[in-house]
């Protein structure tokens, strides 16, 4: 670029203001990563809890062992992404508010799980549902929204059946509402990939 | 209706620098230089002039042992 150019034209100054516009669009891109993981992971901890019931396990609870293995796993992508990070957008910043408040909403249901008894695993999904829906709604992505809805409407139909069926209402929850979206938004973030290499190495998820 | 633009903008670097940051919270210098595909030198001088006129928050930190050099519009 010129060192110093005084005078530009109004279309010069529109091509460059709405280039630099597009350049940063394309930085707001979610592979979903953080949507698989944590999908996997607690449909991975469904069925293996339903499992271990089934066969007459004592402790099957202990499938849940495997959120804290994702929190280590988590923090460190988090930090090595944090480290990759060249922009911040204000996107970020939102959903990191976004993130605390859901995270925070999540322990309150799970450190009180003794007390909400059965009412715990609908409650899990009326949050997940609310993450999932602001999410989608900020990255402008539709089978995210639907995924929050669907987690809603799954979140209702478990306070009316037992702890068994919960289980498989949770993994069908976080199936179509986490690892669906999750490959639909990779797929998509492949194709843009393919087509504008570069902006690959700034994408903000 | 609108104020004449400020001549310190009517500069294609300095201009596209203030676009880009509109568009973020922040970014990192490099961030800049690739987005705009300027040379590090002029870059630098021109982003000193927009802080100069205090368009721009210029924070200098250090990653990794490596400067690194933030701007965020005020």
């Amino acid at each position: 670029m010129e060192n110093e150019k005084s005078i530009m034209s109004n279309e010069e100054s529109l091509r460059i203001i709405r280039s630099m516009i597009e350049s940063t669009k394309q930085d707001l891109r979610d592979n979903g990563s953080w949507f698989l993981l944590w999908g996997w992971l607690v449909f991975a901890a469904c069925i293996l809890h339903y499992t271990l019931m089934g066969v007459g396990y004592e402790k099957p609870y202990l499938a849940w062992m495997l959120m804290p293995i994702g929190g280590v796993i988590s923090f460190i992508k988090g930090l090595r992404e944090g480290k990759s990070q060249k922009v911040k957008t204000h996107i970020d910043e939102f959903m990191k508010h976004v993130l605390i408040a859901f995270l925070v909403s999540l322990f309150i249901v799970l450190g009180f799980m003794p007390k909400l008894g059965l009412s715990t695993y609908p409650l899990i999904m009326m949050v997940y549902g609310f993450w999932l829906y602001i999410s989608g709604g900020v990255i402008n992505f539709r089978p995210l929204r639907i995924g929050g809805i669907i987690n809603w409407v799954l979140a209702i139909a478990a306070f009316f059946v037992e702890f068994e069926l919960q289980l498989v209402l949770l993994g069908t929850a976080v199936l179509l509402g986490y690892i669906i979206p999750g490959y639909i938004l990779r797929n998509k973030y492949n194709k843009a990939v393919k087509l504008n290499p570069n902006s690959s190495k700034e994408s903000y998820v | 209706m609108f104020n004449e633009l400020n001549p310190l903008l009517h500069q294609q670097l300095r201009l596209s620098v203030m676009s880009l940051l509109m568009n973020v919270k922040e970014a990192d210098f490099t961030y800049i230089r690739e987005k705009t595909g300027a040379t590090a030198g002029n870059l630098s001088v021109q982003i000193n002039k927009l802080a100069e006129a205090e368009y721009i928050q210029v924070k200098k930190s250090f990653k990794e042992n490596y400067p690194l050099t933030t701007c965020s519009v005020t």
